[in-house]
C-alpha cells in the first residue's frame, strides 16, 4: 500500500485541540501502534499545536492550525503547521530537555509549571523538525512503526 | 472537565474527570487556590477519571503544589490510569508527588 494521509483543519482555540488528539489517536491504534504509543503520540500531537496557539497565534482566535497525518510503510508523521507571527526560535527544540540537569525535586519552588512539551516530544518522537519559512511556522514530528 | 469536591476526615478530595490539558488546567489551579484561600491545604487530586494529562496539565499540579506547600500543606495524587501515570514517569513528576492507589489511602497517608 502506498502513502496515506490525512488533513485536520482547526481554528487556533484550545477547546477545539482535543478534536485532532483523539482523531490521531483513533488513527494510530489502527495502524497497530499500542494503547500506550498511541496515547503518546496524541500527546506530542496536543503538546504541538498548544504551542503553535499558545506562542506562534499568541493566544489568538482566527488563525487556522492544520495537521496532516500521513502514514507510509516505514512510520507516521505528522506536520503541525501554523501562520502565527510569533514563530519559535530554533534553539528552544535544540535545548529542549524534559529536566533541566541539577533541578532539586526537595526544592518545588525550583522545580517549573511549564516548558516541557518540547522536551516530551523529543523523548516520545523518534524525529522532530522544526522550520519557518514564508510565513508559515511547521514541526513535524515522526514515528516509526512498530515491528510485526 | 469536571471537578467535584468530598471529604475524607479533614482531608479535600477533589475528583477529576475528562482531559487535564491546556483549556482545563486554569480550572483545576483556580479550584487549588479557592481552597487555599480558606486554608484548606490537605489535598488529594483523583485522577481516576482523568484519561489524558499533557505537559499544561502538569504544570497546573505543580503550581498547585508550590501553593499548598507554602502554608504547611501538600497534595497526594490517586487513581492513576496507566497512561497518565507513565507521563508522570517520564516527567520525573511521580518523584515530587506522593501517588497512591485510591483516595482513601492518599488521605490516610497525612
Amino acid at each position: 500500500m502506498g502513502i496515506r494521509s490525512v488533513k485536520f483543519t482547526i481554528d487556533s482555540n484550545l477547546e477545539n485541540v482535543p478534536l485532532i488528539g483523539m482523531s490521531v489517536n483513533k488513527l494510530c491504534l489502527s495502524v497497530s501502534f499500542s494503547d500506550i504509543d498511541a496515547f503518546n503520540i496524541e500527546l506530542c500531537v496536543v503538546e504541538a499545536i498548544t504551542n503553535s496557539i499558545k506562542h506562534a497565534c499568541c493566544g489568538e482566535l482566527g488563525h487556522e492550525i492544520t495537521v496532516v497525518f500521513t502514514l507510509t510503510q516505514e512510520d507516521v508523521m505528522l506536520d503541525i503547521c501554523d501562520t502565527g507571527a510569533c514563530p519559535m526560535n530554533p534553539e528552544r527544540l535544540d535545548k529542549a530537555v524534559i529536566e533541566p540537569p541539577g533541578i532539586n525535586l526537595l526544592d518545588i519552588g525550583g522545580i517549573a509549571e511549564g516548558g516541557r512539551g518540547l522536551g516530551i516530544m523529543k523523548e516520545i518522537m523518534d524525529s522532530v523538525i522544526y522550520r519557518s519559512k514564508e510565513g508559515e511556522n511547521c514541526l513535524t514530528l515522526v514515528k516509526k512503526l512498530p515491528v510485526k | 472537565m469536571e471537578i467535584r469536591e468530598e471529604k475524607i476526615n479533614d482531608v479535600d478530595v477533589l475528583k477529576l474527570e475528562g482531559r487535564l490539558d491546556a483549556s482545563s488546567a486554569k480550572d483545576m489551579k483556580e479550584k487549588v487556590e479557592l481552597l487555599t484561600k480558606e486554608n484548606r491545604v490537605k489535598l488529594v487530586i483523583d485522577m481516576g477519571g482523568v484519561d489524558f494529562i499533557d505537559s499544561s496539565g502538569l504544570g497546573s499540579l505543580v503550581s498547585s503544589l508550590r501553593s499548598v506547600n507554602k502554608l504547611g500543606g501538600d497534595i497526594k495524587i490517586s487513581a492513576l490510569q496507566d497512561q497518565v501515570r507513565a507521563i508522570f514517569e517520564l516527567t520525573r513528576l511521580h518523584r515530587i508527588f506522593g501517588i497512591y492507589n485510591d483516595s482513601d489511602a492518599a488521605a490516610t497517608s497525612y
